[in-house]
This record gives structure tokens, sequence and C-alpha cells, in this order.
């Protein structure tokens, strides 16, 4: 049987973050992935401009329950929410994704509380209630904040590696329902320029927190979080081996896929410069080969 | 890497429009940019009260335009089901804009009106796809029999007519494909007829084999697999490439084969029945291995339309 997602994210036409981000691995790797765009812009913001417009609440609310819950009777396997701009939108969202994670004990809820990045908030401060009230109610299975994410759910600065322990600790308090958490690109002054952190935690058995140090490579890709997210829900999923084990498979992929885009960036166009400080757009297509490699693991896990 | 920009509707749950031509596209190397017509739940098949969402106004879909007008590194654009004048209107104008600044890309229209004599657009819509296909912008249409007769006015009942639509047309629109003829058409109700025509070439008769079943997306499915088809031979030879569907239609024939092998023994879809429906979704997913299968394909070539 296949296996079947519902993905509830934003839409751009051109280029790849949010579903764009996620749909296309999880399909290649045997998922039916079934999109609702939260909304459906021309590009991502990061370009500096973009068009388009947001769904509203009450016609998401619809699609999912009236139309594919009560409708068509689909069971999902996993149900992922990311990029949530509006905050009406997101508890409308929160409140329907618990009610079914609620009544199917089946479903496993990944959710990304994308709110910003390098301490910078993208989306509305009521937001951030939203996402605390989401994380403490519902039957989350993997929640996956980056540093500065995970900082606001805690209000832990995240400074050095015991305070990164403290963060996680302090997660599994306030929100002890959520069974997985991944904290990703992770950095602070004492860390070596060339390396970021991810660390993975069950608060029921905290001696498993392990974390990872990550090559980094120097440039800003949009929609390396949407595509961590996804494959974490494949890996975790399908073959549920260890967190781990599940975050350090996904690490070593999305690093071959960046060094894949980096790669082709500067090869299409020699006039580029040669060392990007940001690019736009993940080349997904382009890597798929990629995508059905056998897992390689590339890193270490450290106990934290 | 070639990249399409595609306006067609989107499904939440399915596979038809965008969520029908996108995936298979993917498989085959394209960067597919979608502008979603629509948003519903699941396709209209399932009875209109099954449906939830709503179609993108054309507010919305003019603005996602201009969004995109910095991004020029289209080489190819498919439009497909639009839900209403306004939408047409709005698509129409747009990619003929980028189709006047770039005139190398390549335009597929599908021009998604009805079947069977069935219309199922608003009449508003006709004069809208009358005018595209006669703007001279267009390079490729795949209208069923049916659309076929209201872009060129008149009703057809013999091959000498088909043909005769065929050469109105082309005065326009250099490749025609029509995707289903009617039964009475060639008089063989075992085989679904499908007629390939470049400008100035022989038109070109294929058959596939008629599944009994209600399969929906797949045309949609075809139009996306031809745009690839129409752009490689572009590609390899130019002008003076010769179409060949065969390609295009042994993986669709494997796609459908794929959905029945996954649905219940026996099953044949009625419409409005949702659980039945669902089992009919096209299975694109697990058919992912037949997109760049090019060994041993089936020859669906009957002849030339004139000797037939």
């Amino acid at each position: 049987m296949t296996r079947k997602v519902l993905s509830i994210q934003s839409h751009v036409v051109h280029g790849y973050v949010g579903n764009k981000a996620a749909n296309f691995p999880l399909q290649y790797r045997g998922w039916d992935v079934d999109a609702l765009n939260t909304v459906q812009f021309s590009n991502h913001p990061g370009y500096g401009h973009f068009n388009g417009f947001r769904s509203q609440a009450k016609d998401l609310r619809d699609i999912i329950e009236k139309g594919l819950i009560k409708g068509l009777e689909l069971k999902y396997d996993a149900i992922l929410t990311g990029y949530l701009p509006d905050p009406e939108a997101l508890r409308e969202i929160g409140d329907v994704v618990a009610n079914l994670c609620e009544s199917d004990a089946n479903i496993k809820w990944v959710l990304d509380p994308v709110l910003g990045d390098n301490g910078k908030l993208y989306v509305s401060p009521e937001a951030v209630p939203a996402y605390k009230d989401i994380l403490t109610k519902g039957n989350v299975f993997l929640a996956t904040p980056n540093q500065f994410e995970m900082e606001i759910l805690t209000d832990v600065p995240i400074t050095d590696l015991r305070a990164l322990k403290s963060a996680i600790t302090r997660f599994h308090e306030l929100y002890p329902k959520v069974l997985h958490v991944v904290v990703t690109s992770v950095t602070f002054s004492s860390l070596s320029d060339n390396t970021i952190l991810c660390a993975c935690s069950e608060p029921s058995d905290p001696s498993s927190a392990r974390y990872f140090n990550v090559r980094k490579i120097d440039v800003h890709f949009s929609g390396t979080g949407d595509l961590c997210c996804a494959l974490l829900l494949d890996v975790l999923l399908r073959q549920a081996s260890s967190l781990a084990g599940a975050v350090n498979e996904v690490l070593s992929l999305v690093d071959k896929i960046l060094i894949r885009t980096l790669e082709l960036h500067i090869q299409q166009d020699p006039t580029k410069e040669k060392h990007p400080t940001k690019i736009n757009d993940l080349r997904l297509i382009e890597s798929r080969d990629l995508l059905d490699e056998p897992a390689q693991n590339r890193y270490t896990p450290m106990p934290l | 890497m070639p990249r399409l920009l595609a306006t067609q509707s989107h499904v939440v749950h399915g596979f038809v429009g965008n969520k029908a031509a996108t995936f298979p596209l993917q498989c085959k190397g394209w960067d597919v940019d979608c502008v979603n017509s629509v948003q519903f739940s699941n396709h209209t098949g399932y009875g209109m009260e099954r449906v939830f969402g709503t179609s993108t106004s054309a507010q919305e879909l003019e603005s996602v335009f201009q969004g995109l007008k910095s991004f020029q590194d289209y080489d190819a654009m498919l439009s497909g089901y639009l839900p209403n004048r306004e939408s047409v209107v709005c698509m129409a104008k747009n990619h003929s804009e980028m189709k006047k600044r770039d005139p190398r890309l390549m335009w597929l229209l599908d021009p998604v009106m009805g079947d069977d004599g069935e219309l199922y657009v608003n009449e508003n819509v006709i004069p809208e796809y009358k005018r595209l296909v006669e703007s001279s912008l267009v390079d490729v249409i795949t209208p069923n029999q049916f659309e076929l007769e209201i872009l060129y006015g008149a009703k057809i009942q013999t091959v000498q007519e088909l043909q005769k639509a065929l050469d109105s047309l082309h005065q326009t629109v250099p490749v025609i494909v029509v995707t289903s003829c009617s039964v009475e058409l060639f008089q063989d109700p075992k085989n679904l007829y499908c007629v390939a025509s470049m400008r100035n070439q022989p038109a070109a008769v294929y058959r596939v084999p008629v599944i009994d079943s209600y399969f929906t997306g797949v045309g949609d499915l075809f139009s996306a697999l031809l745009i690839d088809s129409i752009y490689n031979m572009r590609e390899a030879s130019g002008d003076a490439g010769r179409l060949d569907l065969n390609g295009v239609l042994a993986t669709v024939h494997n796609v459908l084969d794929v959905t029945l092998q996954h649905s219940p023994k026996n099953l044949k879809a009625s419409i409005g029945s949702p659980l039945t429906m669902k089992q009919m979704e096209l299975r694109i997913i697990e058919s992912k291995k037949w997109y760049n299968t090019t060994a041993e394909t089936k020859d669906f070539y009957v002849g030339r339309l004139n000797d037939i």
C-alpha cells in the first residue's frame, strides 16, 4: 500500500520552498501526497519581491473536514504542517489536525513550527502563542524547530552545548506530548565557523538525545528546512530505526543535495560568483538520483 | 533543464490537472511551475456536493502572474482547465505576453470545454478559446472531438470533415492532436482513436484499446507528456521533426495498467460514488518507473488519416 500524507504548507509557482520543496521528494520516495496549499505566491519572499494570495482559514478547514475526511473517508499515515502565515489559519488548522490525530491514533503529525530564522520573526507575533498551544495540546509525533524557533518556544537562549541541552529538557517539560524533537541549524560563538549543530531527543528516553556536527556550506539555501522536515517524515516513518539514525540519514542526504545545488549554480553560469552568499532555489529535480540512492550516514551521533 | 509554466487546476487529493501533469514531468527532468486555477479537495467527478475549496479569482491569478514577470526562464507553457471566462481571459493575456516576449517558448493549449456533446464550462468561455486559437500564438492544441467541433464551428461526421477541420485550424495552429474521436467516426467501438496532425504533413491516426472503466485526468497526463515529446522533437530536429505519439500513448497506457492493477477486481467506477471513484484515481506515483522507460514501446499507429 502506498503511504499517504496530507501536507499543509505554502505553494510557490517558481522555486522550491514549502509544499514545492516537500512534495516531490516525498512522491519520488513513494508517498501519495495530498497537498493543501495555505498560500499561492509567485515565488518565496527571499527574492525580495513576490505576489500572490493566502487561502482563507475556513476554506482550508472545509477542504480537510468536509472534503477529505467526511466526503472521501481518507486515512492518512501522516500529516505534515509547515508555513502558515495567518495566525487565524494556524489556529484553525492546528485545531483540525489535533482533532484528526485524536480520532485516529495511526496518524503521525509532523509539525514544523515556522516562526522565523536567525533572530528574526517572519510571521506575525500572534503565531508564537498559537504554536505553543498546539505543541501543548496536540499529539505531535515530530517537531522540527530551528535554533531561533526553539529559543522562542522554550525561552532558553542557546549559547552553548549545555544551553542546547537545557532548551531540549525545557521543551520536553513544556510539551510532553511531542514524541520527537529535532533542532536544526544551531550555531553559537564557541563553534567553529564551518560547523552547525543539529540535535534530536525524545522525552520517553532523554538519555538517547544526540547531536551532530554538521558540515556548514556557507551559503543560504531557501527551502532547506522544508526539505529536511519532509525527508525526516519519510525516513522516520518508513524504516524507523532510531531517531538519531533517521536524523543522520537525512542530514547526509540534504548535504548531498545542497552540494549538487551549489555545483549546478556555479557550473551553469560561469559569470556567477564562485562563492554566492545565497541560492534562491534548490535544484531538487536535478537531485532526484540522490533521492533514490541507498542511505549513507556521514555524521557521528554524539551524546548530548 | 527545461522549465514549464503550467496553468490549470489543483486538487488536494487525487490526480487531475496540475497534480496529474507535474510528477511525471518532474521525473522526466522538468522544473514544473504550477499556477493553480482552483484549489479543490478532489475532482468534480465525485459529484459537486463533494467538492470543497475555491476557484482562484481572476484578480488573484493576475497577481501571481505579475509576480512571475521577473522570471523569464521558461521553455514551455501549458494551459488547461480554467473555471470561468475571467480566468481564461487572465491566463490568455499573461501567456500571450510571455509568448510574444519569447517566441521560442512553446505553448500547448488544452481547450478544456467539455466532452461527448456536453459542455462543462460556461458558454461565454467559447469565444475566448476561439480567439486564442486564432491568435497564432499557440503552438499545440489538444481538443477532443467535441472541443474541436466547437473551435472549428461545425459538426464532424466523416474522416474527410475531420481533415477539413484540421486544415482550417492549421492556418493558425502548427500542431493539433485530437485526443479522442467519437465512436461513429472510425466505426470501431473497441478502440479509442487519436489523430495527430502537423501543419503541412499528413495527419496520423493512432488507436488504443478502450478500457471499460471511468478514469479522470488521463487527458491532463497526456497533454503533459505530449509537451515533453514535442519539446524534445524540436530540440533534436527543429521544424523538420515528425510527431510520433507512440511513446506518449505507451506511457499513458502503462499508467492506466498500473491503476487497474491497484484497483479491486471487476471494479467499474460509476460517477458519483465517492469510494469507487477514489479507487480509480490514476496511480501516478506507483507508475514512477514508466516515465523514463524508452524500451520497446507498443505500436499504436494505424496509418495516415487520408488513407482511411
